[in-house]
């Protein structure tokens, strides 16, 4: 890596890490002691989850690679008339192109750390086949009603919330709100607040399923440590053939880098989709405040206007 | 006429995740009914998951059609600074885009401007307050 590169990098921040250690009593700190973790961030990035195939176990872009990344990244294309992908509007009209928004930039080659090649790990055949039955069945059955829509589009919940919490194509911004027995992080796009006690040791209640499971937190030094189980079983997270199992479970941990900048690690272990746990950490960066509400319920026209589309395909003979 | 995406291939680079709209606008919109018409704005909504302006759109017989053009998120803009105000109501828009497979007088604004050329919002450039500074 060629630390001259003139952004703020993930690898330059591990390089420094050694150096902001000693300096950790300068962290923003709340009244009761522990690092304060609140404020408004973005987690947009142009690393990749997964790391390309040919890099191999190679942690970090060169300084051309990670250069050529950013401007093909930055790059916008044009679609042609007449086909299925111009049926859209412009992002860059709205201010969602990646380059109209503030975005952290890094050396790094993907999101996940762990298996070493920074992909995830093969999912299982028990998986797979799952996937594959719900993919057959949304052929079938994907436009029958409103409750066969996806969760995203039923505005319910978009995979990138989590946990783990993951970047998504815009709208990438996140709150976090502390006291001294919960956190809350919001997620701006579809809006969900997970509230977190903070606790001595595990719950023992056991609760009802969760849209993004059970969640308590647990200060080891100055990183909260965040475990989360007790899933829907229905939400397919980032990457996965089939929704994550109920009993899965999902390690987060938060530490804070320096006055405008948290690090934000995670391991998601789900033997049901995956032959492997595995894990990956990338930076949020501090961003101006407020966050919009998303309020999507409100003005999701594209949920009737879909199977509308869908009634009228099938009135001419056709298959939605 | 100007028609921009994010590449998919930028997309896979960029977005590092699922980068999927909140919908499949091809189900919605028929790629084989591409309209094109000017229209004075009547409503502006800049909600989520997409933003909606109404149009009134005065027909060769002189009658009037009512069209609902679907946009982006609006998050973004609101970080921007625009609002709902950004569009004057009775302003002239030429809209390029796709019809509802259903009929109705809706479509996705593939590419809108007001009707001396300038684009609605921000169109193909960032906004001067991006805050994309690659310093950041």
């Amino acid at each position: 890596m060629n630390a001259s590169f003139p952004y703020r990098t993930l690898s330059t921040i591990a390089l420094l890490s050694s150096a902001l250690a000693a300096a950790a009593d300068e962290l923003p700190r709340t009244s009761w002691g522990t690092p304060s973790l609140q404020g408004y961030y973005t987690n947009a990035t142009i690393v990749p989850l997964e790391r390309p195939v040919d890099l191999g176990e190679r942690e970090f872009l060169t300084e051309e690679e990670a250069q050529a990344r950013l401007e093909r990244a930055m790059t916008v294309t044009e679609t042609q008339p007449g086909t299925e992908a111009d049926v859209h509007y412009q992002f860059d009209d709205y201010g969602m192109a990646r380059a109209q928004n503030q975005t952290v930039f890094s050396h790094r080659s993907s999101i996940i750390t762990s298996p070493k090649n920074g992909r995830l790990p093969p999912a299982t055949p028990e998986a797979l086949a799952r996937g594959q039955e719900i993919r057959a069945w949304r052929a079938e059955h994907g436009f029958d009603s409103a409750k066969e829509r996806s969760l995203s589009e039923r505005c319910i919940i978009w995979a990138h919330e989590g946990p783990p919490l993951l970047p998504t194509g815009y709208n990438n911004h996140v709150q976090i709100m502390e006291s001294k027995n919960h956190i809350v992080i919001m997620s701006e796009m579809i809006h969900d607040a997970r509230v977190i006690p903070i606790r001595d040791s595990a719950p023992t209640a056991v609760l009802p399923p969760q849209w993004q499971g059970s969640s308590w937190g647990r200060w080891e030094g100055d990183t909260l440590v965040i475990e989360t189980t007790g899933f829907s079983g229905r939400v397919t997270p980032t990457g996965a053939a089939a929704p994550m199992a109920v009993d899965a479970k999902v390690v987060e941990r938060i530490s804070r880098i320096d006055a405008e900048t948290l690090k934000y690690e995670f391991t998601v272990n789900d033997p049901t989709l995956w032959e492997a746990p595995w894990s990956g950490d990338y930076v949020m960066q501090a961003v101006e405040g407020p966050v919009f509400e998303y309020a999507c319920h409100e003005g999701n026209y594209g949920l009737p206007n879909n199977l509308s589309g869908a009634r009228a395909i099938e009135a001419k003979g056709g298959k939605p | 006429m100007i028609l921009r995406l994010i590449s998919c291939a930028a997309l896979g680079l960029a977005l590092s995740t699922t980068a999927h709209a909140h919908h499949a606008f091809s189900a919605e919109f028929d790629v084989e009914s591409p309209v094109e018409f000017t229209g004075k704005v009547t409503k502006v909504e800049l909600i989520n998951p997409h933003s909606w302006i109404h149009l009134a759109v005065t027909k060769e017989d002189g009658t009037t059609e009512n069209w609902m053009i679907e946009g982006g998120s609006p998050n973004s803009l609101f970080r921007q600074g625009v609002t709902k105000n950004s569009i004057p109501i009775g302003s002239e828009l030429k809209v390029f885009g796709y019809q509802a497979r259903d009929g109705a007088t809706r479509a996705v604004g593939r590419t809108i401007h007001f009707i001396d050329g300038t684009p609605l919002f921000f169109g193909g450039s960032a906004p001067p307050n991006s805050s994309g500074a690659p310093e950041r």
